[in-house]
């Protein structure tokens, strides 16, 4: 429902956007992307079959275009899958933009970097076709305590080639990247309670990094891949506290009463932004990592707020707000705050490193699907390719 | 102020457990109590209150480890008078920080104990939805835990906080663990040492009821005890 709405509205912001070219200005503004076009991109593919087809397609809604006939589309992409995928895009004047041939890699690989190659042509920015996440997932199974098994996996964005991590049969939770690097730090109750484990995906090795009494979750490396913050009770009450990311030289960098949760960096690495439930509800408060007191992110009023993060192009801050029993909702904010806006449905949002699309669950009966959503468009895709409910994805940068 | 009395009261006791049992050799490291050496101590010995130098805590006559609380003495009638037990001593533990919070014992509390999931199985606690205070109804069942960790001071708790799935995960952690800690802090009220405390935080993993229903939900959050008591028992 909701999805056919922002369809629709994308659709008649297309038109608009085509009425304004007849008036023969602002013709840029139809096909530039910046954070306040809202349109839909109306494009016609043709030529393609099978896995080649539906993963340009899927690529392609995700990345802000809606998949339209030729005679309604501002782009044609037409071309084939064999051997090799070809793509030639045209705009509407037949004049050609990309013509290319993509001879390596899988016909999925093929198509995903077409894929790129038409966002990056027509939006003048990087696609994301080609980016990992990481993410919880839970089979439905117990295990002999009673627990939701959960296990951490990393897959291609759109959930293709899913690829186990852990194997602990227990709970493992709280997957992050570090920036830069093929390691992933997340918690496991592997050895009977969470341990934040750094885990080197070439490798295969793992170190256990933080295991103190109490609470070890919510690892967020730095965008430099040096420092790790994180949630840790040992002081008698979840606070962050920032280190290496070998575990070594611990600082406490909130001290409250209250729970702190869900820290994420600033992309310059100085300023840590988490929720906090210090003075009741919750909301967003950030922290210099030099130290001094919390402060509160204005975000025009809204209550309970939880999960932000912070956008690579250190812009917006989306977040989860919790609206009462099982609503929540998606916001994004300035990251210097002001009124935060709705983008969607869905919870735990994690940014691509287009600073534009977002990794987020979204709760269907009993199952938790992992969703991509496109904060300028506000287009939804859900990622189809895996059985079993999500959570907590991270998108690797 | 609360710790230096903690202290002084076990200087107290320790002066005790020397005196009752009328030690010949004096332990090392200990400064004798003027007088109280080779002499039985009467119960009103107990009020008088020398306190003796914080070195004490290792040296008491028993043979128990260093670091095990130490047992109150059982008065000997042959010395004359007539003395009552006393009830068992726990270290209190570190207390609270100038937050109100007080810290979770170092290293890892699980290291060579068992772990217990059935004692205290009806004690679980519950909460009501997005909250984190131990309500009053939920009170009697912390006494009773309290009773038991203070009686058998070698034995420590983790208590595991849950949350329904009516909230995100990141803030469910938090809450889960928000709940375990306000029962720990209850339960070192009630004279339970800060050592022998840890917590855990399920969030929503761990479900009493899968179902997603208000009954389910209300089964859910909760707070519960596993006892952890030490694999090799001490020697007695």
């Amino acid at each position: 429902m909701i999805r056919f709405s922002n369809r629709r509205r994308g659709f008649m912001a297309a038109l608009a956007a085509v009425l304004f070219t007849c008036h023969g200005w602002a013709q840029e503004a139809a096909i530039v992307i910046d954070d306040k076009v809202a349109g839909l991109i109306p494009i016609s593919i043709s030529g393609y079959t099978g896995e080649v087809d539906q993963t340009l397609k899927f690529d392609l809604e995700v990345a802000g275009f809606s998949l339209v006939s030729e005679d309604k589309a501002r782009f044609i992409l037409t071309g084939k899958n064999g051997t090799q995928v070809e793509g030639t895009l045209q705009d509407t004047s037949k004049r050609s933009i990309l013509a290319r041939a993509y001879p390596g890699g899988t016909p999925r690989l093929q198509a995903h970097t077409l894929a790129d190659d038409v966002v990056q042509a027509v939006t003048g920015r990087p696609g994301i076709a080609r980016s990992k996440i990481a993410f919880k997932h839970e089979t439905g199974q117990r295990n002999g305590n009673n627990e939701m098994v959960s296990e951490i996996f990393v897959a291609d964005y759109d959930g293709a080639n899913a690829f186990q991590l852990t194997q602990d049969g227990t709970i493992a939770r709280s997957p992050a990247w570090q920036p830069g690097h093929r390691t992933l730090f997340y918690t496991s109750f592997r050895p009977g309670r969470p341990c934040i484990y750094s885990h080197d995906l070439a490798s295969g090795a793992r170190s256990p990094i933080s295991n103190f009494n109490g609470m070890n979750d919510g690892a967020a490396v730095s965008p430099d891949g040096t420092k790790m913050a994180m949630v840790l009770s040992k002081g008698g009450s979840p606070d962050i506290w920032v280190g290496n990311v070998d575990g070594s030289g611990l600082r406490q960098l909130t001290s409250t009463r209250e729970a702190e949760s869900s820290p994420c960096w600033s992309p310059d690495g100085r300023t840590l932004c988490f929720s906090s439930s210090e003075g009741g509800g919750t909301r967003l408060q950030l922290v210099d990592l030099n130290g001094g007191r919390m402060r509160p992110l204005s975000i025009g009023g809204l209550r309970g707020a939880t999960e932000p993060d912070w956008s690579p192009d250190g812009k917006w801050i989306a977040f989860t707000r919790m609206g009462g029993g099982k609503n929540f909702e998606l916001y994004r904010v300035a990251a210097a705050g002001g009124v935060a806006e709705r983008i969607g449905e869905g919870e735990d949002p994690s940014w691509a490193p287009n600073s534009r699309t977002l990794a987020v669950i979204r709760r269907q009966g009993n199952v938790r699907k992992l969703s991509l959503l496109d904060a300028f468009t506000r287009q939804a895709k859900d990622v189809r390719t895996i059985s079993g409910s999500c959570g907590q994805p991270s998108w690797a940068k | 102020m609360k710790r230096l009395l903690h202290v002084g009261f076990l200087g107290l006791l320790a002066a005790l457990a020397l005196a009752s049992s009328g030690c010949k050799s004096r332990p090392k490291n200990i400064t004798a109590i003027p007088g109280s050496e080779g002499r039985g101590g009467t119960s009103t010995d107990l009020t008088q209150g020398n306190p003796l130098p914080p070195t004490v805590g290792g040296g008491n006559t028993g043979g128990s480890s260093t670091g095990v609380p130490t047992p109150g003495p059982r008065y000997n009638p042959n010395t004359g008078g007539t003395g009552i037990d006393l009830p068992p001593v726990t270290n209190p533990g570190p207390g609270p920080d100038s937050d109100g919070n007080t810290a979770l014992p170092p290293g890892n509390i699980r290291d060579g104990m068992r772990e217990d999931t059935e004692m205290f199985r009806g004690n679980t606690v519950y909460f009501d939805y997005d909250k984190s205070a131990v309500k009053k109804s939920e009170v009697a069942k912390l006494a009773a835990v309290a009773e038991y960790l203070k009686a058998n001071p070698n034995s420590k708790l983790e208590v595991a906080g849950h949350c329904d799935e009516r909230g995100t995960e990141g803030y469910n952690l938090a809450l889960g663990e928000r709940r375990a800690l306000s029962i720990r802090e209850s339960l070192l009220n009630m004279g339970v040492s800060s050592a022998n405390v840890t917590t855990v935080s399920f969030g929503e993993a761990r479900p009493a009821d899968p179902a997603q229903n208000d009954s389910a939900y209300a089964k859910n959050r909760r707070g519960e005890f596993i006892l952890l008591t030490p694999i090799a028992a001490p020697v007695r």
